[in-house]
């Protein structure tokens, strides 16, 4: 069945290729929408909608049993001061039209997720940003803090040409990040859509360099596997993956927003000196030291040099000091004690399960966790509080809450003695 | 793993097992049972070969009062190695759970280029002169001249082998040619003959087809093997090719000049030895007219003659009068290469059979056929009284003595062919003479008749029911085993039409159409953009590969590909092919992506493998027949037709769809792996050509797949390499199961083998 389906989307595309001047407005926003995709036939040929939800549960459940596992041995030093680069492949195959409307702008899109994302969960990081065309590699913008800089130099310019190229790009964040602190921990993330490298040189000498002053490097291809890609991940232990469709390329890209363990070897606690500046005075006019210009009220000033800048977390470009607030610390500190996965449960079918009076309604969201139809409902329950959760407030908890409610709503005493367990 | 199978135990190095791994050992256990001869076909990457030999030796274990010995021919020393290597895990394994009575003796054994540690020998560039080096120095009439002459130079590694005498035994262990280099030169002892010395007590024996196939090997090396013996031929499914060539001889000009002047020389050497030793000449004669099996004490330990394919009772005759003196032999050799040399003489294409050549040989020349049939060996004891050791020189000789002996030694199932230029050259005159066996089981009959058991396996043994017609065997058990897989890890495409929906074909009338040109170099250029690193395409023949290629870098399709990928090119030239694989490897390695154009049967097609990365996607342009015009493939489907009741086409289809399967098959090595195959004819939608590819590819290929066009096979191939790319478990979910544990194993032993996954 599901060849047919292909099949005729096979067809239908070739026909698009064709004729793609002839078609009318209104039939390309079909053609563009793919809206057949989103619909399966059921045992008796009727058409409904795909049911993903469960799939996608599954896949978090697999990510998070991973987190988990790693952490359940011993406690896993985690980098949170990131230095992260993007280099994102402009190169001509980034112009195909496999992701709609095309890859370079779906690239585009989600890479601006990512980078909002990544500032949200990586307070104290930065990133930079490289492309690469007709085969060299340029920087788009230098490391820094604020994500508005980032994802303007990125749509500036969106157009694919030429090769593509690997080494050079490698090569140029290698620069890049030779100059950052030791404590920061060197990544770079690569979005490839080409599926050969014109290299200059040997470039099983660069991935030995970047192995050598570490530099973590994680690639998301495109199209399909590459060796020279998956070996560059090995060697440097970085992540390796492969974009299905749009969707798949979004959870790609954001599992890369949580900081990933630490090099056993570059695991040296290290203190580090900051500053919390304070936000100046509502209405006082300096000049910001960032941008050079005047600017009235918003700002705020370096503690050691007074110099005023204009968002945080960042490097006071006077004296060097990083400059955070409070909050950013505490934002950080949830990726070093996570929430237990919670257990699954299996489903309450029937209305006469013994422990319906536990959790018939989730805890979160107040929502019956009793199957609706024939489709049973699916739960998960908290290892510390015993209480039941439906499978979205599974995935808010873990992923954007980092707060079990259930533990929190425990009386405090008890919560004081499961602290000190 | 120890698990039971019947009534043997089974050694297994690893934790798991596959199923068709278990399923397999059961069919060859029953074979040894029966005592008989089995065809098992399983493809490559199930581990194959140390199912083999771990169900082998443990048997041989369970079985202590009969020992058997296994006689593990491969095609090349690469393999070899791989297999020793396996057996090295395997036996440690085995010693580990068992202790000391596990302990076997395995050794490898390749030929003297390959095992000689002398590195003055080493220095000859191929193996016949490497060969001749050794004889210089190792003779039995050398050593003993030097006795008085100190300047002769002797190879040290063989005189402590002697010395040594009967102490010179191999401690027991797995040798791999490396291990017995290594003890050769430690102890130094010529590893060599050490390890000819050692056959007959090895366990295990790993060594080329050739050592039991070709009659002029055998009997040196493997006349000792006794009969409780399993044979087993890996990779076998080109084994009747190579029975038949091992029985195949072709003389043309050169060869005639060159035995010539063999003869002039060896005329020299007996005035010489006349003058000089005529005591030594007389004594041949004697000996020969007591009749060729006595010859074996000729003199002490040179015994580099035997024949083993020829009737036992030849051996007992003795040799005709006619050419017990050397003189007399030298002289009906002489009339014997005038007369070739007439018959090479001719204008057009002549086919006879062995009897008439034979009797028109009588008459014209004057030789009879018994007197053809003892060529070989009086040319060999003829050599080895005159004492000559630079025995590669003397090759053009022996090769029409290697002839005269065969043609009248059989009288069916040859033919001879006299070509007066090549087919497809007709201006130059390039004149051959061949003696072509068409019968495969000459060979191998006496393989058969002589061991207990003879295992032929292989990736692709379709259609298995063949077989045992070509090599005319009964099979106790013929099968073929299907790959249990976690994911379709395969994707064969049958693809009939190019993206302008016009047929593509590679049949006599089409392979010149410019449309058909077109559309095949258009699939690539799609292909090589969405395909990552490795492609391999396969062509029908070296004319059909340089013409289409030419036409593709005139319309600018070369350059179009070249644009994605390198392009790397076989050429008949060795060193030039070699060279061209490595640098492919080293662009798929890089990321830089290639393409590698190859023809089906040739060198790369047999023995490479385009395995991970080195191969995402092979592409087999049309389906590979023989040469159709041949005259020695006529005059063999004849022979099969009247013999064995094969009719032409079956037979053109098998060989060429086994062709096929084998170069698709270089794709994939191994379960983790994955790949494409792109059938690109429209024939092969064809049921008839369709259900002769092996069932490991057949249970692939989706009735969706079968009739498709360029775009639609691109579309596949995208989906196909995005699914591929995913993270994947690999012990497979619960409804297949592909890794099975002791317990698995336990429990399907209570339950029976019939209720197995498939």
């Amino acid at each position: 069945m599901s060849n047919q389906r292909k099949r005729l989307t096979g067809e239908r595309e070739d026909e698009d290729d064709e004729d793609a001047e002839g078609i009318g407005e209104w039939e390309r926003a079909y053609v563009d929408d793919r809206s057949w995709e989103e619909l399966q036939e059921d045992e008796s040929g009727l058409l409904r909608p795909i049911d993903n939800s469960a799939i996608y549960h599954a896949q978090y459940r697999r990510r998070l049993r991973m987190l988990s596992a790693a952490a359940a041995g011993t406690r896993i030093q985690k980098g949170l001061i990131r230095y992260l680069y993007i280099v994102i492949d402009f190169s001509r195959a980034a112009a195909e039209m496999d992701f709609r409307p095309s890859r370079i702008a779906v690239m585009a899109k989600h890479v601006e997720a990512f980078i909002r994302e990544f500032f949200d969960q990586n307070p104290l990081s930065q990133i930079g940003l490289v492309s690469i065309k007709n085969g060299v590699a340029h920087t788009l913008t230098d490391l820094g803090g604020s994500p508005e800089t980032h994802i303007k130099a990125l749509m500036g310019k969106l157009e694919a040409l030429g090769d593509s190229s690997l080494q050079n790009a490698l090569e140029l964040v290698n620069e890049h990040l030779s100059q950052v602190p030791s404590y920061g921990h060197r990544e770079v993330l690569i979005l490839y859509s080409a599926l050969c490298t014109c290299d200059p040189g040997d470039i099983m000498e660069t991935i030995q360099k970047c192995k050598k002053s570490k530099l973590r490097c994680s690639v998301i291809g495109l199209s399909a596997e590459m060796f020279i890609c998956k070996h560059l991940c090995q060697e440097t232990g970085g992540l390796y993956s492969v974009a299905v469709d749009e969707v798949h390329l979004k959870d790609l890209l954001l599992e890369h927003a949580p900081p990933p363990p630490a090099i056993a070897e570059f695991a040296i606690a290290n203190l580090i000196k900051m500053g919390f500046p304070q936000r100046a005075a509502e209405g006082s006019m300096a000049i910001c030291s960032c941008h050079k210009e005047v600017k009235i009220g918003a700002g705020y000033m370096c503690p050691r040099c007074k110099a005023r800048v204009c968002d945080l977390p960042t490097e006071c470009t006077i004296c060097g000091l990083t400059l955070v607030s409070s909050p950013h610390l505490a934002r950080s500190y949830h990726h070093l004690f996570p929430i237990a996965p919670f257990d699954e449960v299996p489903a309450f079918s029937s209305l006469n399960d013994s422990r319906r009076t536990l959790g018939k309604s989730c805890f979160g969201c107040q929502q019956s966790l009793i199957g609706t139809g024939n489709k049973p409902g699916q739960c998960v329950t908290c290892r510390k509080c015993k209480h039941y959760f439906c499978l979205d407030c599974d995935i808010y908890i873990h992923e954007s809450l980092h707060n079990c409610p259930g533990c929190e709503s425990i009386h405090r005493p008890k919560s004081v003695s499961l602290m000190e367990e | 793993m120890i698990f039971k199978i019947e009534d043997v135990t089974v050694y297994f190095p690893y934790d798991n097992i596959y199923p068709e791994q278990y399923e397999y050992m059961v069919e060859l256990k029953r074979t040894l049972d029966a005592k008989g001869h089995c065809l098992l076909e399983m493809p490559t990457g199930t581990g194959k070969t140390i199912a083999l030999l771990s169900l082998i030796t443990s048997y041989r274990l369970s079985r202590p009062d009969s020992p058997i010995k296994l006689v593990y021919c491969t095609r090349t020393v690469h393999e070899m190695e791989k297999t020793l290597a396996e057996l090295k895990v395997l036996h440690d394994y085995q010693v580990l759970h068992l202790g000391t009575q596990a302990k076997i003796l395995a050794i490898g054994l390749s030929s003297r280029k390959n095992l000689c540690v002398n590195t003055k020998v080493l220095a000859a560039e191929n193996r016949d002169s490497v060969d001749a080096a050794c004889r210089k120095r190792t003779a039995s009439w050398v050593r003993a001249l030097s006795t008085e002459n100190p300047n002769i130079e002797l190879c040290d590694y063989f005189e402590n082998y002697e010395k040594a005498a009967e102490n010179a035994l191999l401690p027991p262990g797995v040798y791999t040619l490396e291990d017995l280099r290594a003890f050769g030169k430690n102890r130094g002892w010529c590893p060599y003959f050490l390890a000819r010395h050692m056959v007959q007590f090895a366990n295990v024996i790993v060594y080329s087809y050739q050592y039991l196939l070709d009659p002029k090997v055998a009997g040196i090396i493997s006349k000792e093997l006794q009969k409780e013996s399993v044979v087993v031929f890996d990779e076998a499914h080109n084994i009747d090719n190579v029975c038949i060539e091992a029985l195949s001889v072709s003389v043309r000009r050169v060869t005639l000049e060159g035995a010539n002047r063999n003869l002039n020389k060896i005329r020299e050497e007996i005035d010489r030895s006349k003058a000089t030793d005529a005591g030594r000449l007389r004594a041949e004669y004697n000996r020969l007219v007591e009749g060729l099996a006595l010859r074996g004490d000729l003199s002490g330990g040179d015994q580099w003659l035997a024949n083993p394919a020829l009737p036992h009772d030849i051996l007992k005759e003795a040799v005709p009068g006619n050419i017990r003196r050397a003189e007399h032999f030298v002289h009906v050799l002489r009339r014997l290469l005038q007369y070739l040399g007439v018959r090479l003489d001719t204008e057009n294409v002549e086919k006879e059979s062995p009897v008439s050549f034979v009797s028109s040989l009588n008459s014209q020349a004057g030789i009879e056929q018994k007197t053809l049939k003892f060529c070989y060996d009086r040319l060999q004891s003829l050599m080895l009284t005159l004492e000559i050791t630079d025995t590669d020189e003397f090759l053009p000789i022996q090769t029409v003595c290697d002839f005269a002996t065969l043609v009248g030694t059989y009288a069916r199932g040859f033919s001879i062919i006299i070509e007066p230029y090549d087919e497809r050259m007709p201006h130059i005159p390039d004149p051959i003479l061949q003696l072509s066996c068409h019968d495969a089981s000459l060979a191998i009959k006496p393989v058969f008749d002589r061991f207990q058991s003879v295992v032929i396996t292989s990736g692709t043994l379709s259609p298995i029911d063949l077989y045992p017609r070509l090599l005319s065997f009964t099979p106790v058990v013929s099968r073929s085993f299907k790959m249990s897989m976690t994911r379709d890890c395969i994707c064969p495409m049958v693809l009939t039409r190019g993206s302008d929906q016009l047929p593509v074909s590679t049949k006599f009338d089409m392979r010149s159409d410019p449309g058909v040109v077109r559309n095949y170099g258009k699939l690539l250029v799609e292909m090589v953009s969405i395909v990552p690193d490795g492609v391999v395409c396969f062509f029908v023949s070296y004319s059909y590969m340089d013409g289409i290629i030419a036409t593709w870098n005139e319309t600018g399709i070369l350059k179009e590909i070249m644009q994605q990928k390198l392009v790397f090119i076989e050429t008949q030239d060795v060193v030039e092919t070699t060279l061209a694989l490595d640098n492919y490897r080293r662009a798929c390695d890089c990321g830089r992506g290639a393409v590698f154009f190859s023809v089906a049967r040739g060198k790369v097609a047999e023995g490479i493998d385009f395995d991970r990365h080195y191969g995402r996607l092979v592409v087999m342009y049309g389906v590979p027949f023989q040469y159709t015009l041949s005259k020695i493939l006529l005059a063999r489907l004849e022979y099969l037709r009247d013999t064995f009741q094969i009719k032409e086409g079956d037979f053109l289809t098998f060989d060429a769809l086994r062709q096929a399967a084998q170069c698709v098959g270089r794709v994939i090595r191994s379960k983790a792996d994955y790949g494409m195959m792109i059938f690109a004819d429209k024939r092969y939608s064809r049921h008839d050509k369709r259900s002769k590819l092996p069932g490991w590819i057949l249970s692939h290929l989706r009735d969706a797949h079968l009739n498709l066009s360029t775009d639609m096979a691109i579309h596949i191939a995208r989906e196909f390499l995005r699914k591929m790319a995913q993270p994947y478990d690999k012990t497979g979910t619960m409804g297949r199961k592909t890794l099975l544990t002791q317990e698995d194993l336990e429990k399907m032993a209570e339950t029976g083998v019939q209720d197995m996954a498939y």
